[in-house]
């Protein structure tokens, strides 16, 4: 028996969570082999890839801003979760302190210092391979330091008063020279091939404004710094992401009109954008819903813009509106928001994600090969 | 493709040592042809929930779900049952399922890319 | 106080600070020949040997502080 297809209506109901006044409805995917009678919903590569739509809204160099439609909520999530916590990234991991004399703990300098975001030249850093400790437990005796794993890094500043201050002068800037650290005073050591690797992209923080501590006259920080690969997941320093979210496209469908002051009052149900007000035409006046008639010129409430709606069902909480208007959300449009430290661009940070996906399956494939040998 | 440190690990003796020992995939006691768990070590929601999805639509399959038996490890257990009647053992299920995460994630980074090089180009 | 100093042992590695901060080991006697201190009051450098008396050589001043190690001390950035 030939699968049927199911009509547009029905599909297309089935894709929307109902969103009511006190619960959420029709949240899980139907799409499986078995769910609906006489449907073939097994998986089609060359359907998936007609109805997989990517649309940009916003492309900066440190957040995007993209719809990915037609995928389900365990691969949009696995993206998140990869993007935050599994993709390599370049982090002070080690801290050797030579010297400091200023109030700040050794300790909690070294945890400041790692939270450092830093940035080279993507193709370098790409370039770099993994650091692996010693671990004498398992009899692992360490890849060693190299310039293909190791980044050295090095924060040297003294505090000293300013012999060309102003007598009566009350700032720290004005009285001493290096009062504050900033991250622009961490150095760069260069090591071997990573000149190669990193020419016109030197390694260096993303911000050169960060404060790391402040120092008064006689304190001193002498520290040398090494940085690793790591995974988010590991620590939080390791995450490229300061945050990547995504969120479902809304959907605002007015089952009866609603017009005059109850749409101007409809209009200030949303967030500005959503709700748009046009003029009761004509023939919408003339036509058979008496809703119409008579009200020729009347402000009609029009949905504009549904993604700017942030879903605060405040509709919903008005008698007037409750049964005039359906909130949802479409299941498969997820609006992704990723937002990079500055380490990598956001658009390449959700293709390296996408990546490592593919990547653990295929180390999955030879794991899955080696146990039939 | 140039080496990535994301996949250095296949060849790196360390890939072992990450696991400590154990094996990344194993079979747990008890399966059948048609009928097994898989126990996947260092893997969390992330690979099981989108695995999940692909085994299960694979219309051979009539059961695939997974669980993390204790949050404490990084273990994933992943239970796949085919059709007595099919030919599809839940290992071949395993492995297509695999194969199409892979293929599907090569379709959306292609996308991705087009879609990301439009916009761009209509920013400038 | 004990006339015998005990060898310094490394501390054990539980504990939060003490599993990140691995300074050397003190091998050697603490109390060199001649060790700098710094004076309470006028933070003037005093440098004492054994047996001298604890007393700032410039104000009198009897509290003094030791400076900071000159070792090495590794951290992680975590």
């Amino acid at each position: 028996m030939a699968p049927m297809q199911p009509p547009q209506d029905d599909l297309d109901r089935r894709k929307v969570v109902g969103i009511n006044p006190e619960t959420v409805t029709n949240i899980t995917s139907t799409d499986f082999p078995g769910h609906h009678a006489g449907e073939d919903n097994s998986w089609s590569l060359s359907n998936f890839k007609q109805n997989l739509k990517v649309h940009f809204h916003e492309n900066e160099k440190d957040e995007a801003i993209f719809s990915l439609v037609g995928v389900d909520a365990s691969i949009a999530n696995a993206f998140r979760r990869i993007l935050i916590a599994e993709v390599p990234t370049l982090a002070i991991e080690k801290v050797y302190v030579q010297n400091n004399t200023s109030v700040i703990a050794d300790e909690v300098l070294a945890h400041r210092l790692g939270l450092i975001p830093l940035k080279g030249r993507i193709e370098g850093l790409k370039w770099l391979k993994w650091f692996f400790e010693p671990n004498p437990d398992l009899g692992f005796e360490g890849v060693g330091r190299t310039d293909y794993n190791t980044v050295v890094l090095s924060l040297n500043v003294k505090c000293e008063r300013n012999p060309h201050a102003d007598k009566n002068a009350t700032e720290p800037e004005e009285k001493y020279i290096n009062s504050s650290v900033y991250s622009r005073h961490i150095k760069w050591a260069v090591q071997g091939s990573q000149e190669e690797q990193f020419r016109d992209g030197p390694i260096e923080p993303v911000s050169p404004d960060i404060l790391i501590a402040k120092l008064r006259p006689g304190q001193e920080i002498d520290i040398i710094m090494h940085a690793h690969l790591g995974k988010g997941g590991d620590h939080a320093k390791f995450s490229p992401v300061a945050t990547a979210t995504y969120r479902l496209l809304p959907t605002i469908t007015i089952t009866k009109p609603i017009l005059g002051a109850d749409a101007r009052k409809f209009q200030k149900c949303f967030p500005p954008g959503v709700i748009d007000l046009e003029r009761v035409t004509p023939s919408d006046a003339a036509s058979d819903e008496s809703v119409y008639h008579g009200r020729e010129g009347d402000e009609k409430a029009v949905v504009k813009d549904p993604m700017r709606d942030t879903v605060s069902r405040e509709c919903l909480r008005h008698e007037e509106f409750r049964d005039k208007v359906k909130l949802g959300r479409v299941q498969d449009h997820f609006i992704f928001n990723v937002e990079s430290t500055g380490q990598f661009p956001s658009d390449m940070l959700f293709l390296e994600s996408v990546n490592v996906l593919k990547y653990k399956a295929k180390r999955l494939l030879q794991a899955l090969d080696e146990m039939e040998k | 493709m140039r080496d990535s440190p994301i996949e250095e690990e296949t060849s790196d003796p360390s890939e072992e040592l990450l696991l400590g020992g154990a094996k990344k995939l194993v079979v747990l006691p008890g399966a059948s042809s048609h009928a097994a768990s898989f126990q996947i070590e260092k893997e969390d929601h992330t690979l099981g929930n989108a695995l999940r999805y692909f085994v299960n639509k694979n219309a051979d399959v009539e059961f695939c779900g997974y669980t993390i038996p204790h949050p404490s490890e990084t273990k994933m257990n992943i239970r796949i049952q085919t059709w007595e009647d099919t030919k599809t053992t839940a290992v071949d299920a395993l492995r297509k399922g695999l194969e199409d995460m892979m293929e599907a994630c090569g379709v959306i980074s292609e996308k991705f890319t087009e879609a990301r090089d439009e916009f761009d180009a209509r920013q400038s | 106080m004990s006339g015998q100093r005990e060898a310094y042992t490394l501390p054990t590695q539980t504990g939060g600070l003490n599993q990140f901060a691995s300074g050397f080991a003190a091998g050697d006697a603490s109390g060199g020949p001649t060790v700098q201190y710094v004076c309470g009051e006028c933070a003037a450098k005093v440098s004492l040997g054994r047996g001298d008396a604890i007393r700032c050589s410039m104000c009198g001043h009897r509290v003094l502080y030791k400076e900071r190690t000159k070792r090495m001390v590794q951290f992680e950035a975590r």
